[in-house]
């Protein structure tokens, strides 16, 4: 294209990189800033760099008990749901009978149930049953919210396996419990890998449930955390910038990684 | 050797019933346990009084007085414009930018991660970033304003009822944009050549070339991201709840805070009346859904 | 005493309006390598499969060395088969591929060890165990289909096409491997496949396939010379037997046919008589019309125009349209042959190699049928 518009068109591409990446260098300066610097001027460069502020919010916050706690129960999610919906995925994808589309169907559905269908219900059952304000309450909601969206992603690539494989592996005389453990995760582990990435994103993310089926200050996760600090600590905007930037690192350091697969991992449905 | 009757294992030998149970059981159980058996639940709740020790059945009069909620009119307003809104956004910028990748702008590669890394943040953190930006008197974008001479524009955004509403379809389209435009190249891309060379041959203007060749064949992946978009709008609680609640005076509230704050906010401590709205809700989702896929489905695929 | 024994299997998928495999009845002797032959949609997959076990039986009985087999789960009827898209495991070495069949039947580790050299080695193998199937190419990956089935040591190898993902060249010398493979194995191998030179090359019997049900059973040679129907006769062959309707006349002797105005009397050992007026189709193959006579006491002329010449060099078809009836007649020589576009033609057909089939298609000779 002609060089007037090339260079147009790059200067509006620019433009549009700072609106999108601005919010989080901006951000990342501010936490790297006291707050007394801060209010003397918002824009300024660090000056210096006050590493100190890390460990500050890790350890005199309850930084170090909210990660900790999202850690504990995302990972624990994480794992639990890959197994379950690898499970089904594959039974889904290989065997015929009679209800089998007519579960996936329903399964699939539930992905545009907006969450207030259940989550007053959830709440009920969650205390009944004792498990209101636990982290493994939270997990076990977690791994039902993220089913039908694991199950949707393994079942398309559990179906492209060829036949053949399965019937080699039959004659070779292993049992369909063997088979999926020895041949099919294995195969499969490209996928697998996305839906746990996508998963550990989401539900890092995730702040609704939390916020409904959490309120003992011991097991929030982070996004309630980061919002109990908004609320106790309105003006110190130096700490809860740094604070963002603790509950950022894990997400920037799984794209720096995986930033292929992550984007295409979310973006496979849309793709039509 | 008299022949008979071979044994049937039931079924084909594809089809043992034990294995399959076994598969599907796990992922049943957490779904009926926790998906379901709440849903039902929750449609339940909706025609009782659910108080902390007792339940008391009273018909639809929790539905007749929702008729006559007004702050849950209001929220649905919100709602549906915030839902109707986003997607225009979101896709035509999202396509313009895609265009302008695909156009084999040099970079391409590093401008699509930087406009993805939004999309992967939480709500919570795009929301205290956007707070502050919005803040009146030190927020980057009064600044600016302020800066190159137009200070009068300057408005407490997330402050005032005729703006707040407004500044947040912003936040959400700026996370946005970034994963539509992914959507969007990998779709361009995924073009045919010949079909594209076709049209040049056919001595199609750039912009001829546009709205009469490659805009028609991505039409259903440009669909797609609206009705994806709107699905997503229509569930947001995130960033209202951690910008401005609802406020000031119920300009961004929207069903699913109002939910919120009903259960669990307000001191009627009645769990019966928000799954009311609850379920209301899931009716009117599930249909516009339907009427929209519906609506785009009706155009046939395209056969190249 | 045969090792394998199909009786009047039968396989009707669930709604479905015909069977896909009705009544197949054949015997495989110990060692025989016998070739399911048939067009797409015939049935030989299918009654692979359920010899295999990947299929359940309808009905009808299947025994492996006299102990029917019918509900014993595939893994336990000692049987190996090599699959069309050979069905390699994508995540493991060659070496694995190779051993996993074995690991799960409890073979010592050294055993399992000893074998899989030892196949790797027979087939050339040996330098590839450590890659994955990807870094391999068609031909090598035939082989580890091969040499996964060969480790196992089963009574009975069962192949699904394995030859068809192959390019043309690959085909030949892989045929040549199997046929070499049998010879020094001795074992018993059941072969589907819908390339009639592949049956014919492989097979020491071929049994014919066609909807579902066995046409004919039997040697190469004498299912090429003695085929049991029309669709046998027109299904062998390249280019296919020449067939033509015709009638018995009231001719003395009842063997005089009829076609259009031409009448030819077949010799007694090829036709039994039938009462005149008798519908029937009259084949003969091309390899047994030519344009020179050979003055042979039952050869008999035909009068044609040629309408085309195909020249491939070892041997020239020559196809003409029969005066006054216009049927097609294809004539077959080694060489070439001076005949050209619009010749007329007298070409004679060695009516000792005359095939008669009865109105339904069924030969009228008498066959000696081998199960």
């Amino acid at each position: 294209m002609p060089v007037l518009t090339r260079t147009l068109v790059l200067l509006a591409l620019s433009l549009y990189t700072a609106f999108a990446a601005g919010p989080f260098v901006w951000a990342a300066m501010l936490s790297l800033r006291t707050t007394t610097e801060i209010h003397l001027n918002h824009f300024a460069f660090p000056n210096p760099a006050h590493w100190e502020k890390f460990p500050d919010a890790w350890y005199n916050s309850n930084y170090a008990t909210y990660f900790m706690n999202s850690i504990e129960v995302v990972i624990a999610a994480v794992v639990v749901l890959t197994i379950v919906g690898a499970m089904a995925a594959h039974c889904l994808a290989r065997y015929r009978f009679r209800l089998n589309r007519v579960i996936y169907f329903i399964l699939f559905s539930t992905i545009i149930f907006p969450p207030q269908i259940t989550i007053i219900a959830l709440f009920q059952i969650l205390v009944n049953y004792g498990l209101y304000n636990s982290k493994l309450g939270l997990t076990l909601v977690y791994v039902a919210l993220q089913l039908p969206l694991t199950i949707y992603i393994l079942e398309s690539f559990f179906a492209r396996l060829p036949a053949d494989l399965f019937d080699a592996a039959r004659m070779d005389g292993y049992s369909d419990w063997e088979i999926f453990w020895k041949v099919s995760l294995p195969i499969a582990l490209p996928a697998v890998a996305t839906t746990v990435i996508l998963n550990f994103i989401l539900l890092w993310n995730e702040f609704l449930f939390a916020v409904v089926l959490i309120t003992d200050e011991a097991n929030r996760t982070l996004p309630l955390g980061i919002q109990r600090f908004i609320g106790d600590t309105q003006e110190d905007i130096g700490m809860i910038a740094t604070g963002l930037m603790i509950a950022i690192v894990p997400v920037i350091i799984v794209y720096a990684f995986f930033s292929e697969k992550l984007i295409q991992g979310m973006t496979a449905g849309a793709v039509k | 050797m008299p022949a008979f009757r071979a044994k049937e294992l039931k079924g084909d030998v594809r089809q043992p019933w034990g294995t399959i149970v076994a598969f599907l059981l796990p992922a049943l159980t957490f779904y009926v346990a926790l998906t379901a058996y709440p849903a039902i639940r929750t449609l339940w709740n909706s025609f009782h009084r659910v108080l902390p020790r007792r339940e008391e059945f009273v018909g639809i009069a929790n539905y007749s007085e929702l008729i006559k909620d007004e702050i849950f009119w209001k929220a649905v307003s919100n709602t549906v414009t915030w839902a109707c809104i986003s997607p225009v956004i979101e896709v035509t910028v999202a396509l313009l930018l895609a265009l302008a990748l695909y156009a084999k702008v040099p970079g391409a590669r590093f401008f699509r991660v930087a406009w993805f890394t939004p999309v992967l943040m939480s709500y919570i953190v795009v929301g205290i970033l956007w707070m502050w930006i919005y803040n009146y008197d030190w927020g980057p974008l009064n600044t600016l304003l302020r800066a190159i001479g137009l200070g009068a524009l300057a408005q407490p955004w997330l402050g005032s009822p005729d703006t707040a509403l407004g500044a947040l379809i912003l936040v959400t389209s700026w996370m946005w944009v970034g994963f539509n435009m992914v959507v969007l190249l990998a779709a361009l891309h995924s073009l045919p050549k010949d079909v594209i060379e076709a049209a040049e041959l056919d001595n199609c203007g750039w912009s001829a070339k546009l709205v009469f060749v490659i805009i028609p064949l991505i039409r259903a992946t440009l669909l797609n991201l609206v009705v994806l978009s709107f699905i997503g709008k229509m569930k947001i609680f995130d960033l209202v709840w951690i910008t401005t609640k609802g406020n000031p005076l119920w300009s961004t509230e929207t069903v699913s805070t109002y939910v919120y704050k009903r259960a669990f906010e307000w001191t009627t401590f009645d769990l019966g009346y928000p799954s009311t709205i609850a379920t209301v809700w899931f009716v009117i989702v599930l249909a516009t859904v339907l009427l929209l896929t519906w609506l785009f489905r009706t155009r046939e695929k395209l056969e190249y | 005493m045969a090792i394998v024994r199909l009786e009047r299997l039968t396989k009707i998928y669930e709604r479905a309006q015909t069977p896909a495999v009705k009544d197949v009845s054949v015997e495989i002797g110990h060692g025989e390598f016998m070739v399911l032959l048939g067009p797409s949609g015939c049935g030989k997959t299918t009654t692979l499969r359920m010899i295999a076990g990947l299929e359940s039986i309808s009905d009808g009985t299947l025994s492996i060395d006299g102990q029917i087999v019918n509900g014993v789960p595939a893994k336990d009827r000692d049987i190996a088969m090599v699959f069309q898209s050979y069905a390699l495991y994508p995540h493991m070495t060659v070496w694995d591929n190779l051993a996993f069949g074995l690991k799960r039947r409890s073979i010592p580790r050294d055993e399992i060890e000893r074998r899989v050299r030892n196949v790797a080695a027979t087939l050339g193998l040996s330098e590839f165990l450590k890659r994955k199937p990807h870094a391999l190419s068609g031909g090598q990956r035939q082989r580890v289909a091969l040499g996964r089935a060969i480790v196992r040591n089963p009574k009975v190898f069962l192949f699904d096409e394995p030859l068809s993902n192959l390019d043309a060249a690959l085909r030949v010398s892989t045929r040549g491997e199997i046929a070499a493979l049998h010879r020094r194995l001795g074992a018993t191998m059941i072969y589907v496949t819908h390339d009639q030179v592949e049956a014919m090359t492989l097979g020491t019997r071929i049994c014919i396939m066609s909807n579902g049900r066995v046409a004919q059973v039997g040697t190469p040679l004498d299912v090429y010379h003695n085929p049991a129907s029309t669709f046998v006769a027109g299904f062998l062959g390249n280019p296919p037997m020449n067939l033509f309707p015709a009638v018995v006349t009231d001719d003395a002797g009842g063997r005089t046919l009829a076609i259009g105005s031409l009448k030819l009397t077949i010799p007694p050992e090829r036709m039994a008589p039938l009462p005149p007026g008798t519908s029937v189709t009259f084949g003969i193959r091309p390899e047994h019309v030519s344009a020179h006579g050979q003055g042979r006491p039952t050869e008999i002329p035909f009068s044609c125009e040629v309408v085309q010449v195909e020249r491939l060099g070892a041997e020239t078809l020559v196809i003409s349209e029969i005066a006054d009836s216009g049927a097609r007649l294809v004539a077959r020589s080694g060489g070439d042959v001076a005949l050209d576009l619009g010749d007329r033609v007298t070409l004679y057909a060695d009516l000792s190699a005359a095939h008669v089939f009865d109105a339904a298609g069924n030969a009228l000779r008498q066959q000696t049928e081998t199960r």
